[in-house]
């Protein structure tokens, strides 16, 4: 259970502080799927780091579990850190590392009695065949099945996204979208999804936020299509909309 | 022709003891440097960096103190660094004259003062991305410093290191002055003072060619390293 409780986020600017997010009030429940929506700038990304305190709110607190994250002493926050696995746009893997060791690389930083293993995570997301290969090999669809094998291989309570999808082309979105449904199917994890893209919070989520300049506008519960996921190649899918009138 | 070359053969030959002589003190010097350098460059480097703004680490005194030694250090005319450096020489080594570990006090100082920037630069590098994930991981200082930034940073530490070490066989030249001796010294004494024209270029030469070693084998470590 995530709560954010009248939080409001400032950063200072040179010469007014600019407000991130106002008075923003929430509850993410247990192994929920939930979506953050908004326009560039409407502080999604901040409202997601502040579940693992990457940022501290600067009025209001919020608290994951029952522990209040806003003020922990650094120890403990890398305590609750170490709980929380996180994706990136910019898939955010060392590129001198193997697949492998980029996808190890948390078991080296914590003990994590129930951890999976690397091979475990890399069969999960379809990549056993690129475990000795470099982040420089892999396509932006594979480097992404990379970053949520490395968030999934400690077995956390919860998984943040931010922009999981947005550098990718629209069947690769597909693809990891998928491998979400998967990881929330399997390890019913809570999963925080912040993006612009409609269609991924609507295909993933049970419930979004949608915001605007700061502030939480509307909290929806998201009408899921029926119709099956079609997962058509690139090339079927071009033609339909380029001749298509 | 021949005969000339043959001359040229037998002086080098006559040289040649001198001239390893003076290569080794070369070797001593950089020795020192590049050790002062990997020691002390590094860490004070990496410290430049995690204090600078913006990190979570930030400490703005620390910063400061250090960015002003590194100034300071390099804006120094280095003849001029040796020379201000001898009473301090005298008082730790006994001598501050005439012999190339005397020489080196000033070598390590430039070294640390360089290489900290070049770290420091390669580090900034490092996309902002790398570290908001060490952070995200719940990853200690010292765990981003060796897991991450110094993984990423590799080939640029070690191309930066052989750049460096380019100028401490370029600053080496100069402690003749202070009796350190050395390659560069012997290229001036015998060259310049003596005329000895030949022995002069041969020495230059054997500078470039220690210069274009060190070059060479920077780029192909760096290559075999950088995995991007
Ligand atoms: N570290 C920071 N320092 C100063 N301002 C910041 C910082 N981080 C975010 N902001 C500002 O806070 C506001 C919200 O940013 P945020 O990144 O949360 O938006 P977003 O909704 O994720 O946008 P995008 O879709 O472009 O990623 C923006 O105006 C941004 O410029
Ligand atoms: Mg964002």
């Amino acid at each position: 259970m995530i709560e954010f409780n009248q939080v409001d986020k400032m950063f200072d600017e040179k010469d007014k502080p600019l407000i991130a997010l106002s008075d923003i009030t929430l509850s993410i429940h247990k192994g929920e799927t939930f979506g953050v929506v908004g326009e560039s700038g409407a502080g999604k990304s901040t409202l997601l780091r502040l579940i693992n305190a990457l940022e501290k709110p600067t009025n209001g607190s919020v608290s994951v579990n029952g522990i209040d994250v806003s003020n922990l002493s650094k120890k403990k926050l890398r305590q609750a850190q170490k709980q929380i696995g996180m994706i990136f746009q910019q898939f955010n893997l060392l590129n001198n590392k193997t697949v492998g060791e980029n996808v190890h690389l948390p078991l080296e930083l914590h003990d994590y009695p129930a951890a999976l293993t690397t091979d475990e995570v890399l069969r999960f997301v379809g990549l056993e065949d690129k475990k000795d290969s470099y982040p420089s090999q892999l396509s932006g669809g594979q480097k992404q099945r990379v970053g949520i094998a490395r968030a999934l291989i400690t077995r956390p309570d919860i998984l943040l996204c931010d922009e999981p999808t947005s550098a990718l082309d629209q069947n690769t979105t597909e693809e990891i979208v998928e491998v979400l449904k998967k990881v929330h199917r399997e390890f019913k994890m809570t999963i925080v999804v912040v993006t612009h893209e409609l269609p991924v919070i609507k295909e993933l989520c049970e419930r979004a936020a949608i915001m605007e300049q700061g502030e939480i506008r509307k909290v929806i519960t998201v009408k899921r299509s029926t119709e099956q996921a079609n997962v058509k190649p690139y090339h079927e899918r071009a033609i339909e909309v380029l001749t298509d009138d | 022709m021949t005969e000339a070359l043959r001359l040229y053969i037998d002086r080098v030959i006559e040289f040649m003891p001198r001239m390893l002589e003076s290569l080794g003190e070369t070797g001593i010097m950089l020795f020192f440097a590049m050790l002062a350098a990997i020691l002390a460059g590094i860490p004070v480097g990496t410290l430049l960096y995690l204090t600078s703004e913006g990190q979570p680490t930030e400490n703005r005194p620390l910063n400061r103190i250090i960015n002003a030694f590194v100034n300071i250090i390099r804006s120094f005319p280095f003849l001029l660094l040796v020379v201000a450096m001898q009473p301090f020489i005298r008082q730790v080594y006994g001598r501050a004259t005439g012999d190339p570990i005397a020489a080196s006090f000033p070598m390590v100082v430039i070294a640390i003062a360089l290489y900290a920037r070049f770290v420091e630069q390669s580090l900034n590098e490092i996309p902002r991305g790398i570290l908001e994930t060490a952070q995200s991981m719940g990853a200690t200082t010292w765990q981003l410093v060796w897991k991450f930034l110094y993984v990423e940073a590799r080939s640029s530490l070690v191309i930066g290191f052989a750049t460096a070490t380019i100028s401490f066989v370029s600053y080496s030249t100069i402690m003749g002055v202070v009796g350190g001796g050395g390659i560069g010294d012997f290229a001036i004494r015998y060259g310049y003072q003596r005329y000895e024209t030949d022995i002069m270029y041969t020495a230059i030469v054997l500078i470039i060619i220690l210069v274009e070693i060190f070059q060479w084998l920077g780029l192909k470590l760096a290559k075999k390293l950088d995995k991007r």
